[in-house]
């Protein structure tokens, strides 16, 4: 149902087409498959900022519109979806995607194309030498690996088994834990990428067991995380504690049974301003956030719609001259935003939280 | 040990039912049936959707395989019979075409999020050191019961005698006064069903998605032809050799001979597996395993 739900949102944004005075930009979800439940919520922080730029007079003097794609977690679909924003709806700005394999080819393409592109998901630390008009308002796992190495290795644990997907994100953040992790004094006795959407994962988990950890560590985007959730409790290995990698991201499509008691790090995704946002989230889908996303995708439209009104035009070139500016101090809903010399959020801060009664609270 | 044998069972009640219903389809029609895989996939859809829609799951199965023989032997008269006319090569490119046609529905009326049956969550039990699951060793349990009475059907029935002198010699069977149409659509009918309901088994061990299938025709179609494509119980026989090279390829710790602790081989490998005792197979013997050297005249 919530795919459909999705869909037609997607169909709904294609069907109005934009008169010629609304300032149109791009946006590109996971509105389905593995991370559909993330980027569903990332679509209603962007429909948030939407609502609330609207309501205060638009861009420009205009009505904002964004035009969101559907990538179905998929880098091929993503980049069609990209090639269709820049040359039918010549959008100047596109936020998106989610997962960083699918972020960094995107980015690529629209670096090209010379428009300017908002990351607001994706943490790989490759996406730091995209070029200076690619932007981050999502702190990158230099940082989070190395936090979620120093908080494992706190919690007593010397030995442990790590698992992440085969893409840019999980080879970061696999390298960054594990090289913290050695730093101070650990052992990791395997690390395995896993190939994204399987249907199962035991041969993976099996050969994890057999290095006999203290704890595994992991991180998994929503259905495929579900999957190896499902598989570790039927092998038996949820007995050893697990700990998560962005928690919320993990266990978001998860048995509530299945997760129960795991730890782990995520993005604080709620800063000092972000009180009267998270009562208009509340308010606007009827239930509490269903991931940490949301937020920075409200950010990054509202420091895109500030930038335009900045910059007094819909030209990249200009947009990327008068986003820098905005990010030398952004009060953001999740926190401070500043960018340093690649336009990237220098600080990201992050927190401890483990599953209590099938829901994430602070550790 | 007791938990690798599991591996490998498990792995094998995946591809066996699958392959079962393929090689018992070349029997009789001569011709390698590629969308026998998708049959699987379609009937744990439809049993998905079913119970979804508040039909118990047995009877949802049960719906699910009868409505997948059925397609099976609509698609059978409709579709292969007539290209079987022009060459078994054609029908077989066409059988690949269907089962791609079958993909994009289950894309449009499924999605490509992974999908599986709502079922109450049970503890892992221990069967000498090794966790199963009770969904396992039903689904298990079924498949073994599925090739058994398959066997029997093939052995001990009129049927089976009428399939296997069909198999061996259509115009001296025509001759003796079997119907072989009749006997061809039977054939037809029971692979169906029994690739429909090795999908549901897989999906209630697990789960499923739109690729599933695909996934499952490398290693079947290996099964099938390491057991010799035709002789549906070498089919069996030829899964558990597959699951027997995958569950290896993936469980072998390398580490030792590298001076190293653990180091596996990705798990993504094993399918390569099935692959490389296909390409083996085909070279050393290319009629399969169980079937004797000498042809029979």
């Amino acid at each position: 149902m919530k795919k459909l739900l999705s869909f037609g949102v997607v169909l709904a944004t294609l069907a109005g087409p934009a008169t010629a005075q609304d300032i149109v930009i791009g946006a590109i979800l996971p509105l389905s498959g593995a991370s559909a439940t993330q980027g569903e919520d990332q679509r209603r922080g962007m429909e948030l900022a939407v609502d609330k730029i609207n309501a205060a007079g638009g861009v420009l003097g205009q009505p904002l519109k964004i035009v969101t794609e559907d990538s179905a977690g998929n880098a091929v679909t993503a980049l069609t979806a990209a090639k269709k924003l820049v040359t039918v709806d010549n959008v100047p700005v596109v936020l998106g995607e989610f997962s960083s394999g699918i972020t960094i080819p995107v980015a690529d393409y629209l670096l090209q194309q010379g428009r300017t592109h908002i990351n607001i998901g994706s943490s790989s630390i490759k996406i730091r030498d995209l070029g200076k008009g690619s932007f981050s308002v999502i702190g990158l796992d230099n940082v989070s690996g190395a936090f979620g190495a120093e908080d494992v290795f706190k919690s007593g644990a010397k030995k442990v088994a790590i698992i992440a997907p085969n893409n840019a994100y999980g080879q970061g953040i696999v390298d960054a834990f594990s090289t913290k992790f050695k730093e101070l004094g650990g052992t990791v006795t395997s690390s395995i990428l896993y190939t994204e959407g399987q249907t199962t994962y035991r041969p993976e988990l099996q050969q994890l067991e057999k290095g006999k950890p203290d704890v595994y560590v992991y991180s998994a985007y929503g259905k495929e995380s579900a999957t190896i959730n499902r598989e570790s409790f039927e092998l038996g290995l949820n007995e050893t504690p697990w700990y998560a990698l962005y928690l919320t991201m993990c266990t978001a499509d998860s048995e509530p049974q299945y997760v129960e008691g795991q730890i782990g790090m995520d993005l604080n995704y709620i800063g000092t301003g972000g009180a009267d946002y998270h009562k208009s989230y509340t308010a606007k889908f009827k239930s509490d956030f269903t991931s940490t996303y949301n937020g920075f995708a409200y950010d990054g439209v509202m420091m895109m719609a500030a930038a335009i009104d900045k910059a007094k035009s819909t030209e990249p070139a200009k947009i990327n001259v008068a986003l820098a500016e905005i990010g030398k101090n952004y009060q953001g809903v999740t926190g401070p935003i500043t960018f340093d010399d690649h336009n990237q959020r220098s600080a990201q801060p992050y927190l401890k939280l483990k599953i209590a009664a099938g829901k994430p609270v602070t550790n | 040990m007791v938990q690798f044998v599991v591996d490998v069972l498990m792995r094998a009640s995946d591809l066996v039912l699958i392959a079962v219903g393929m090689s018992a389809i070349y029997s009789l029609m001569k011709f390698p049936n590629i969308a026998v895989a998708q049959y699987a996939a379609s009937g744990a859809f439809i049993a998905l959707v079913l119970q979804k829609g508040g039909i118990p799951i047995v009877v949802a199965a049960i719906i699910a395989v009868l409505c997948v023989g059925i397609a099976a032997v609509a698609l059978n008269e409709l579709l292969f019979n007539r290209m079987l006319k022009i060459s078994s090569s054609t029908a077989m490119i066409g059988s690949l075409a269907v089962s791609m046609l079958a993909s994009a529905v289950f894309l449009l009326a499924i999605g490509p999020n992974p999908t599986r049956f709502s079922l109450p969550i049970t503890r892992p039990f221990r069967v000498l050191g090794a966790r199963m699951t009770e969904n396992q060793l039903t689904s298990l349990s079924i498949t073994t019961a599925a090739i058994l009475c398959f066997a029997l059907l093939l052995f001990r029935t009129d049927l089976g005698r009428c399939m296997r002198a069909t198999a061996t010699n259509r115009l001296l069977a025509e001759a003796t006064g079997i119907d072989t149409r009749r006997t061809r659509n039977a054939v037809v009918l029971i692979s169906g069903m029994l690739a429909a309901l090795g999908g549901i088994c897989l999906t209630l061990k697990g789960e499923i998605n739109i690729q599933t299938g695909l996934d499952l025709l490398l290693p079947v179609f290996s099964a099938a032809i390491l057991g010799g494509l035709g002789n549906p119980l070498g089919a069996a026989a030829g899964a558990i050799v597959i699951a027997l090279a995958e569950t290896l390829i993936t469980g072998i710790n390398f580490g030792p001979a590298f001076g190293r602790e653990l180091l596996f081989m990705p798990a993504a490998y094993a399918t390569a597996g099935s692959f490389v005792l296909l390409v083996v197979t085909l070279i050393w013997r290319p009629r399969g395993l169980f079937v004797s050297e000498v042809k029979r005249v």
